[in-house]
């Protein structure tokens, strides 16, 4: 299997995973549809960087949040869209009514969260232990945990008042 | 609806485990995301900043063509200040604006890209709002240059002109003096939280 073939088949893999991340950061499903064909693109472009003897999934988190940070400009720029038509209708389909609305208010109170937690909640729900989100976010382990708690507390102050 | 965070936690990982089932991206698809033809493409060049930037620029070589016009003292003065102006605040918007591609997404960590990105947004709003500012010296500089240049007239010696343009050019910067400080401010307070949250 050639390069590109690998990195076809491991971003189809992983594609969950990148929905969720654009879903974070933007409400707006365009922008989400944006966020998403960047942070491939990105992949594919430090695709030769990569070294196989670190783990897929931290270096794909790693270029993903960072291209979301990138977007995060977005307030001051103009974006120019050029999606393909193949792009226009890629879009999750929706799960059932009660677990939708389940989700929707979970992205909802992420979104309420500033920037550095939203990173750091994210790799948190997403299972990874806390060497690796101090890995991937540069924040110490100590920190990490720091930080875990607040954002708990944040919800549940978040939660309190819905 | 009221939710603990492991509860959150095991709703996240249903919704993993759905989305793991859902397979959208076809072969072609990600091809075409890899390409940067089909890319939607963030340019880091805003419109209104790009235009002004044209504008600005041609008016300065404009200006510094035709400077041996400005026969007076308080001509040329204008006429410096005014190629300044035009020259150095659209460079230093640009610059605050390129800032945000030096993020390296494949070896920056997250907390890096934020610093980055902090810096950089409060570095773009202190040139808007020196821009701002400066904008009301250079809306009075530029008339007798531009009345000079285009006209071959000392605009500065028309009382009357100056009788209606200098209020009509402090109440427009009045009026828009306070929406501009509560952007900045808001803009600048948001950049400043976010370099305070990246210092624990």
């Amino acid at each position: 299997m050639d390069k590109q073939q690998t990195f076809i088949k491991t971003i189809r893999e992983h594609e969950g995973i990148i929905y969720k991340i654009t879903r974070i950061y933007f409400e707006d499903e365009e922008d989400q549809k944006d966020l998403y064909q960047e942070i491939v693109f990105q992949l594919w472009k430090s695709y030769d960087s990569f070294n196989s003897k670190s783990k897929w999934s931290t270096w794909m988190y790693r270029v993903a949040l960072n291209t979301a940070i990138s977007f995060l400009k977005k307030d001051q720029t103009k974006l120019k869209r050029s999606s393909s038509e193949q792009l226009e209708n890629f879009k999750m389909e929706p799960f059932d009514p009660v677990m939708e609305e389940r989700i929707a208010w979970l992205y909802r109170n992420i979104q309420e969260l500033n920037v550095v937690e939203k990173g750091i909640i994210l790799l948190y729900l997403e299972g990874r232990n806390y060497e690796e989100i101090s890995n991937i976010t540069g924040f110490s382990t100590t920190n990490i945990g720091t930080r875990i708690s607040r954002i708990k507390q944040k919800l549940k102050n978040q939660i309190k008042t819905d | 609806m009221i939710m603990e965070l492991d509860e959150m936690k095991s709703l996240w990982e249903d919704m993993s485990e759905k989305l793991e089932r859902q397979k959208l991206l076809t072969d072609k698809v990600v091809l075409e995301m890899t390409q940067k033809k089909y890319r939607t493409k963030l340019n880091y060049i805003s419109i209104p900043e790009t235009v002004g930037t044209i504008i600005c620029f041609a008016g300065a070589a404009y200006a510094l063509v035709n400077f041996d016009k400005l026969d007076t003292w308080y001509l040329v003065l204008c006429g410096v200040i005014s190629v300044s102006f035009c020259v150095i605040l659209p460079i230093l918007s640009m610059r605050s604006i390129s800032r945000m591609k030096k993020i390296d997404v494949n070896h920056n960590s997250y907390r890096e890209s934020l610093k980055l990105y902090a810096k950089s947004k409060d570095a773009f709003v202190k040139v808007q709002k020196a821009g701002y500012y400066l904008g009301f010296i250079f809306s009075l500089a530029v008339l007798p240059v531009a009345g000079k240049l285009l006209r071959n007239k000392d605009l500065l010696l028309e009382a009357k002109l100056w009788i209606w343009y200098i209020p009509i050019a402090i109440a427009f910067h009045f009026l828009f003096s306070r929406w501009v400080f509560k952007h900045y401010t808001s803009a600048t307070k948001g950049a400043r939280s976010l370099l305070e949250e990246l210092q624990d």
